[in-house]
C-alpha cells in the first residue's frame, strides 16, 4: 500500500502536471487548457447522438492572467493536471474578487493593496514573501526557510513599477508568487503587517 | 357595478334578447354575445372575476342563482343560435366570426365550475382555477343537458366546422365536457346508460371515416378520456354489445394512428407536439380501462392490447420491421444532434406512455412476449455480425478513417426501445413496497409450463454466447425466461465487444438500457419468495429460486457485469451510476447478498476498491460513494466470524488506515491543498458518506463505532480545510448523513457521544465563519450549501424525538460496557448553540432560495415543538428574529411554510401557559399571533388543508389571551353594519365557543373546540373574506 501513497517525496520530485481522466476532473478543481493551467469554472457533458460517447466541455480561467480557455474532450481521455504552489508566509487581506471566485466570500483581518488579483485564482488566504531587494530586474526574496531566493524577475506593467516605487520608498512590502507547471510569478504586493 | 342589480338589470335584457336575437344584425349579435361573455366571467367567480369588495359569501349566493337560472337561458339561447347557424349553408366571414363567438360562449357555460347546493367550505373552491372543471351541474339542468338534440347539435356543429382550427377546438371542448358530464343531473343509471348510448353513437359517427385534423387530436382524445373516466365501469358495459366493440375499435384505431402520427412529428422535430399529448392522454385511458377485471371477461381486451402494442413496437423500430424516423413518404431521416445531459433519458421521458404499452404488452402476453423476444433475438444476431465486420475492417485496415455508424446505430436504437418495453412489461416501478412478479405474467408462465422443458430453458438462460435458436429443442423453453435470456444475449455480445477492444463502437445508452433491465428484474424475479405467491411458476422457480444453480450462476453472473462495466465505463456517469444500483439491489437483500459474497469477483472488487487503484477511482464521487454502500451492505451477508473478520479488514481497516497515515504526516498542514492530498481526503469523506447510507438496523452498532472514530478526526480537518468550501460542505455532509441514518437507532449514551462531536464540529464552523459575510446578491444557491447542511444537521438531530428505535443501547450491548449517562450534553444544547449560529446567518435574502427556506422554517419548527421552553431564553435579537421569522412564514411564504409557522404557535402558547409569566416577551408575542391567526381565518381566504394547524394554534392562543380575543371579537362585531349579518356573526362566535366555556388546555376542549370551528368557517367562513 505504501507504494501508491508516498507523501515523503513531497514537492521536490513532483513533475509540473499529472494526468488524470477527464470525467473525474471536477468543477473548482485544475486542469491545463490550451497549455495554461486553468482552474475549472464550468463543467459539463454532452453526446453526439443518443447512442454517442461522452464528451466533456470545460471551461477555465488561467491562474496567472485569468484569461478564459475552453475544451471539448471524450470523457475518457486523460487531461493533465497542474501541480500549483504558492509560496511563502501567509497573509493578510480581503479580496472582493473571491466572492466571486470561491463561492463564498472570505475576509481577512486587513484589506489588501491593489493588484491582489491573481492569487484570488487559489484557494485559501494569499501568501507572500518579504521583498529584501530588487537586482537587475530580478527580485530578492526572503523564503520561509530563511534562504534568499533570486530568481524571480520583477513583474512588468503597473505591478512591476508599484514594486519598485514602494522598495525605494523604503517600505516594507510582501510579494505572493504563484508557481505552477514552468511558470512562476510574483503575482500581488502587500504592506508587510508591522 | 352591484352584482344584484347587474342581475336585475341584465335578467330583463335577455327575457328581450331572446326573441330578437336570431334575426338581430351581426353587429348586434356580436355586442350581445360579448356582453353575455362579460357576464359569464363574472358570475364565474372565478380568478376572472373583478375585485368588488363583496364578501365570498355573497359571490357564492349570485353564483348559485346565476348558475340555475339565467345561466341556463343564456345556453338555451346559445344552443338556438348554434342550431340556426349550424343550418345555414356559405356562411360568410362576418357570421362565421359570430358563429365562433357563441360557439365559444357555449364552451364557456359548459365548463363552468358549478357550486352544489349548500355553500359550506367550498366558497374556497370558488376562486380556484376553472382548468379542467368536468361537467357537473345541478339537478336543474336535467332537462336541458339530458335532451339529446343538444348532445347531436354539438357533434352537428363539430363536423360543420372541423376544418377550421380555432372553431374545432372549441367544439371538441364542448363535446369533451358533455363527455364527463356526471353527478345529480343524471335521475339513476338508466338515463346515465342512454345517456352514454347516444353520445357514443354520435361520437363514432362524427370520427368514424374521416382523416383527423391535426387540430382535432387533443379534442378527440380527451373526448374519449373523459368518456371513461368519467362513466363507472357498470354503465360502459350496460350499452349495447356492439356500440361499446365499435367504441372500444375506434379506441384502438385512433390510439395506433395518433402513436404514428407523434412518432413523425418526432421525426420532424415539431414544436407543438399535438399527436404525442393526445397519444399519452389516450394510452393512458387505456389503463384505466384495462385495469378492471372485474366488468370485462378476461381476454376481452387482448386483441385491441394486441394492435396497441404492435403499433407501438412498430413506430419504434427502424425499417423494414417498423418505421423510426421515416417521414410521412417513406424516407428516412437521421440527424446526429447534440445532447446534454440535462436531456431526461427516455425511460423517464416515456415513463407514462411505457407503462401502459407494458400493461397492455401483459394483457396480450401470449402474443407479446414472444414477439419481444424474436426482435431482441434478431438485433442481438445481427449486432453480434455487424460488430465482427466493423472488426474485421479494423484488422484489415487499422486507422482507415471512419466508419459509418448507421447501421449499428439502428440496431442500438431499436435494442434501446425492445429493453425499455421489456422493462416495463416483465416488471413494475416499485417504490417502497416489496416487487412482485405481475399476475399476467406469472399465469402466462404456469400456464405453458407442462409444454416447457425445464433443462433446455436453463440452457438457454446459461449460454448467453450462444445463438437461442443454436440449442436443441430451443422452442420447448419457457417463453419469460427466453426474453430474459435474450437480454442477456445483448449483455454478453457488448462484453465480448469490450474484451475485442471494440469498446469505442458501443453505446453507452444501450450499456444503460441493459443494466436498468437486469436491476428492475432482479428486484423481482431473483431468488423469488414462494411465500409471497398462490401459485408459483415452476420454471421460475427452477431458474431463479432460493438454492438453485440457476440463481447462483445468474448472482455471478450479473457480478462480472458490474465489475467490467466499472472498469471500462467509468467515463460514463449515468452508466457507472446505473451500474452502481444495480450492485445495490444484489446486496441489499441478505438472501441475495448471500449468494453474491460466495463469489470471488465481490472479493476482488472490495480489494480493488479499497486500494483506490485505477480503474475504479475514475469513478465519479457519488458513484464511489454508492459502491462503498454496496461494499458495506455485502460484509452483512452470512459469513463465518473469521471470513467476516477478513472481510472487514479488506474493506474497512485500509480506508481508516489510509486516513490516517494521510492526516498524521508532520507537514499535512503545507501539503494539505495539494491536489493528491486533497483526492485522498475527499474520496475518505464520500466513502464515509457511502457508509453511512448502508446503515441498517442490525449494523448500526459496527457502522456507527467505525464512523465515530473519523468524526472526530473530520473536524480536524474543518480546520485544515477552512478556505476550502468544497471540502467543508463534505465533511458536513458527512454528520448530516451519519445523523440522517444512524441517530434514531442510537441509545443514550452512544447519542451523546454523537451530539458532542456535532457541537464540536458547529463550534469550528463558527469560529471560522465568524466575521464571514454573505451578501453577494448574484450569489447563487449553492453558495450556501454549507448553511443548508448545517439547518439539515440539526433538523436530524432533532428528529431522534418523533423516531426513535433505540432500546437503551440494545443493538450495542456486548460492544461496550455502560457508560454513566452524566455527561451534560444534550440535543437541546446542539441544536440551539447550532440555531445561535444559523439564524443570524439567515437573511430574508437567503429566504427566497425555496430549499433554505423549507430546511429554516422546518428547523425552526421542530425546535418549538420539541424545546418550547427554551425559546424565552434566547437572547433577545435571536428571540426577535425567530419571532419574526414566524411572522414572516405565516404571512408571506408558501402555504407549507405557513402551515410549519402554525404548527409551531401550539407549542409556544403552551409553553406561555406553563410559565404564567405575563410579562415575558414570548407572551407579548403570543398576542401579536393572535391577532394574525385570527385575520387569516376569520378575513382572509386560506388554505382548507391549514384549517386544523390554524385551528390548533387559535384555541390555545386564545386560552392565552381570553382577553384579547373577546376584543377582537368585539371590534370585529362593532364593526359591521348590516344587523343581519352582525347576528349570525354574534351568533357563530358565541357557538363557536360554547362548548369550551371557560377555555382551557384540555384535549377534549380541544377537540371540541376544532369541531366548532368547522361548523364556523362553513357557516360565516365566507361571510368576511371579501374580494
Amino acid at each position: 500500500m505504501a507504494d501508491d501513497l508516498d507523501f515523503e517525496t513531497g514537492d521536490a520530485g513532483a513533475s509540473a502536471t499529472f494526468p488524470m481522466q477527464c470525467s473525474a476532473l471536477r468543477k473548482n478543481g485544475f486542469v491545463v487548457l490550451k497549455g495554461r493551467p486553468c482552474k475549472i469554472v464550468e463543467m459539463s457533458t454532452s453526446k453526439t447522438g443518443k447512442h454517442g460517447h461522452a464528451k466533456v466541455h470545460l471551461v477555465g480561467i488561467d491562474i496567472f492572467t485569468g484569461k478564459k480557455y475552453e475544451d471539448i474532450c471524450p470523457s475518457t481521455h486523460n487531461m493533465d493536471v497542474p501541480n500549483i504552489k504558492r509560496n511563502g508566509l501567509p497573509g493578510k487581506g480581503r479580496c472582493p474578487r473571491l466572492t466571486k471566485i470561491w463561492g463564498a466570500p472570505v475576509s481577512f483581518a486587513e484589506p489588501l493593496p491593489r493588484g491582489g488579483v491573481c492569487w484570488a485564482w487559489l484557494r485559501g488566504p494569499p501568501l507572500a514573501l518579504q521583498l529584501i531587494g530588487i537586482q537587475d530586474g530580478y527580485l530578492s526574496l526572503l523564503q520561509d526557510s530563511g534562504d534568499v531566493r533570486e530568481d524571480l524577475r520583477l513583474p512588468e506593467g503597473d505591478l512591476g513599477k508599484e514594486i519598485e516605487q514602494k522598495y525605494d520608498c523604503g517600505e516594507e512590502i510582501l510579494i505572493t508568487v504563484l508557481s505552477a507547471m514552468t511558470e512562476e510569478a510574483a503575482v500581488a504586493i502587500k504592506a508587510m503587517a508591522k | 357595478m352591484n352584482n344584484a342589480s347587474m342581475l336585475s338589470t341584465y335578467s330583463y335584457h335577455l327575457e328581450n334578447q331572446n326573441h330578437h336575437l336570431l334575426f338581430a344584425s351581426i353587429f348586434w349579435q356580436t355586442l350581445a354575445c360579448s356582453i353575455l361573455t362579460a357576464l359569464l366571467s363574472e358570475f364565474s367567480s372565478s380568478s376572472k372575476t373583478s375585485n368588488i369588495g363583496l364578501s365570498m359569501e355573497f359571490h357564492g349566493n349570485c353564483k348559485r342563482i346565476f348558475q340555475e337560472g339565467d345561466l341556463r337561458q343564456i345556453f338555451m339561447l346559445t344552443v338556438e343560435v348554434l342550431q340556426e347557424f349550424s343550418r345555414r349553408e356559405n356562411l360568410n366571414a362576418q357570421m362565421s366570426s359570430v358563429f365562433q363567438r357563441y360557439l365559444a360562449l357555449a364552451n364557456q357555460v359548459l365548463s363552468w365550475n358549478f357550486l352544489p347546493p349548500n355553500l359550506g367550505r367550498h366558497y374556497i373552491a370558488m376562486f380556484e382555477s376553472s382548468q379542467n372543471v368536468m361537467l357537473k351541474p345541478t339537478e336543474l339542468w336535467r332537462e336541458t343537458l339530458l335532451d339529446i338534440r343538444v348532445m347531436e347539435l354539438f357533434f352537428t356543429v363539430h363536423r360543420k366546422i372541423r376544418e377550421d382550427t380555432d372553431m374545432a377546438q372549441d367544439s371538441l371542448q364542448c363535446l369533451a365536457q358533455l363527455a364527463s358530464l356526471h353527478g345529480p343531473v343524471f335521475p339513476d343509471e338508466g338515463s346515465q346508460v342512454d345517456y352514454l348510448a347516444h353520445f357514443i353513437e354520435g361520437l363514432l359517427n362524427t370520427v368514424n371515416g374521416i382523416e383527423i385534423e391535426d387540430s382535432e387530436a387533443m379534442g378527440i382524445s380527451s373526448v374519449f378520456s373523459n368518456l371513461i373516466t368519467v362513466f363507472p365501469r357498470n354503465v360502459l358495459t350496460a350499452i349495447p354489445n356492439e356500440l361499446f366493440s365499435s367504441f372500444v375499435n375506434c379506441l384502438t384505431h385512433l390510439t395506433c394512428s395518433f402513436g404514428r402520427s407523434a412518432a413523425l412529428e418526432e421525426v420532424l422535430d415539431k414544436d407543438d407536439m399535438v399527436y404525442m399529448e393526445a397519444y399519452d392522454k389516450l394510452l393512458e385511458s387505456w389503463l384505466t380501462l384495462v385495469q378492471d377485471d372485474k366488468h370485462f371477461h378476461k381476454g376481452f381486451f387482448t386483441q385491441h392490447a394486441v394492435q396497441v402494442f404492435n403499433s407501438y413496437i412498430q413506430c419504434h423500430l427502424a425499417a423494414p420491421d417498423g418505421t423510426r424516423n421515416l417521414t410521412a413518404n417513406g424516407v428516412a431521416s437521421r440527424e446526429e444532434e447534440e445532447i446534454s445531459e440535462l436531456q431526461e433519458d427516455d425511460r423517464d421521458q416515456f415513463s407514462d406512455q411505457l407503462a401502459s404499452v407494458g400493461m397492455l404488452g401483459r394483457i396480450a402476453a401470449e402474443h407479446c412476449i414472444p414477439l419481444l423476444t424474436s426482435l431482441l433475438e434478431d438485433r442481438v444476431t445481427r449486432l453480434h455480425g455487424q460488430l465482427q465486420r466493423h472488426q474485421q475492417q479494423l484488422l484489415a485496415s487499422p486507422g482507415s478513417g471512419s466508419i459509418d455508424n448507421k447501421v449499428l446505430d439502428d440496431l442500438y436504437e431499436d435494442i434501446h426501445w425492445l429493453i425499455l418495453v421489456t422493462g416495463y412489461l416483465l416488471a413494475n416501478d416499485t417504490q417502497g413496497e416489496t416487487p412482485l412478479i405481475p399476475p399476467e405474467v406469472m399465469e402466462y408462465s404456469i400456464k405453458h409450463s407442462t409444454e416447457v422443458d425445464i433443462n433446455t430453458t436453463l440452457q438457454i438462460l446459461g449460454s448467453p454466447g450462444e445463438k437461442a435458436s443454436s440449442i436443441p429443442g430451443y422452442n420447448r423453453t419457457d417463453s419469460v425466461i427466453r426474453l430474459l435470456s435474450a437480454i442477456l444475449r445483448v449483455s454478453e455480445v457488448e462484453s465480448r465487444a469490450i474484451r475485442a477492444d471494440l469498446t469505442h463502437l458501443l453505446s453507452p445508452q444501450m450499456g444503460k438500457d441493459i443494466v436498468w433491465f437486469l436491476k428492475r428484474w432482479a428486484k423481482t424475479y431473483l431468488l423469488v419468495d414462494e411465500k409471497l405467491y398462490d401459485q408459483i411458476s415452476l420454471p421460475f422457480n427452477t431458474a431463479f429460486g432460493a438454492d438453485t444453480e440457476g440463481s447462483q450462476w445468474i448472482v455471478g453472473y450479473l457480478l462480472e457485469k458490474v465489475i467490467s462495466n466499472l472498469a471500462v465505463w467509468s467515463s460514463e456517469q449515468d452508466l457507472a451510476n446505473d451500474t452502481v444500483q444495480l450492485l445495490v439491489t444484489l446486496v441489499e437483500r441478505r438472501e441475495r447478498a448471500n449468494l453474491v459474497i460466495q463469489c470471488e469477483n465481490w472479493w476482488n472488487l472490495a480489494k480493488q476498491f479499497a486500494r483506490r487503484s485505477p480503474p475504479l477511482h475514475f469513478l465519479s464521487s457519488s458513484v464511489q460513494r454508492t459502491l462503498m454502500k454496496a461494499l458495506v451492505l455485502g460484509g452483512f451477508a452470512h459469513m463465518d466470524t473469521d471470513t467476516k473478520q477478513q472481510y472487514w479488514t479488506e474493506v474497512l481497516q485500509p480506508l481508516q488506515q489510509r486516513f490516517l497515515n494521510v492526516i498524521n504526516q508532520e507537514n499535512f498542514q503545507q501539503i494539505c491543498q495539494e491536489e493528491e492530498v486533497k483526492q485522498e481526503i475527499t474520496a475518505t469523506l464520500e466513502a464515509l458518506c457511502g457508509i453511512a447510507e448502508a446503515t441498517q438496523i442490525d449494523n448500526v452498532a459496527i457502522l456507527f463505532n467505525f464512523l465515530m472514530d473519523f468524526l472526530t478526526n473530520c473536524i480536524g480537518l474543518m480546520e485544515v480545510y477552512k478556505n476550502t468550501p468544497e471540502t467543508v460542505n463534505l465533511i458536513i455532509e458527512v454528520f448530516v448523513e451519519v445523523a440522517h441514518k444512524q441517530i434514531c437507532y442510537l441509545g443514550e449514551s452512544k447519542a451523546m457521544n454523537l451530539y458532542e462531536a456535532c457541537l464540536t464540529l458547529l463550534q469550528v464552523y463558527s469560529k471560522n465563519n465568524l466575521g464571514r459575510q454573505r451578501i453577494d446578491v448574484t450569489a447563487e444557491e449553492d453558495q450556501y450549501q454549507d448553511l443548508l447542511l448545517i439547518m439539515e444537521l440539526l433538523t436530524n438531530l432533532l428528529s431522534k424525538e418523533f423516531i426513535d428505535f433505540s432500546d437503551t443501547d440494545e443493538v450495542f450491548r456486548g460492544h461496550e460496557p455502560g457508560q454513566a449517562a452524566n455527561r451534560s450534553v444534550s440535543a437541546a444544547d446542539v441544536v440551539l448553540y447550532g440555531v445561535n449560529l444559523v439564524l443570524p446567518l439567515m437573511s430574508q435574502d437567503l429566504l427566497k432560495f425555496p430549499s433554505l427556506c423549507n430546511q429554516y422554517y422546518k428547523l425552526i419548527t421542530f425546535i418549538c415543538e420539541i424545546f418550547p421552553e427554551k425559546i424565552p431564553q434566547l437572547p433577545e435579537d435571536l428571540f426577535k428574529s425567530l419571532m419574526y421569522s414566524l411572522e414572516l412564514g405565516m404571512s408571506s411564504m408558501s402555504s407549507e411554510v405557513c402551515q410549519l409557522c402554525l404548527e409551531a404557535l401550539t407549542p409556544l402558547a403552551e409553553q406561555c401557559a406553563k410559565a404564567q409569566e405575563t410579562d415575558s416577551s414570548l407572551f407579548l408575542a403570543t398576542r401579536h399571533f393572535l391577532k394574525m391567526v385570527f385575520d387569516m381565518l376569520v378575513l382572509q381566504k386560506h388554505n382548507t388543508e391549514m384549517t386544523t394547524a390554524a385551528g390548533e394554534a387559535f384555541y390555545t392562543l386564545v386560552c392565552l389571551h381570553q382577553a384579547e380575543y373577546s376584543e377582537l371579537v368585539e371590534t370585529l362585531l362593532s364593526s359591521q353594519q348590516d344587523p343581519v349579518i352582525y347576528q349570525r356573526l354574534a351568533d357563530a362566535f358565541n357557538k363557536l365557543t360554547a362548548s369550551s366555556t371557560p377555555p382551557s388546555l384540555d384535549r377534549k376542549q380541544k377537540m371540541a373546540f376544532l369541531k366548532s370551528l368547522e361548523e364556523f368557517m362553513a357557516n360565516v367562513g365566507g361571510l368576511l373574506c371579501v374580494k
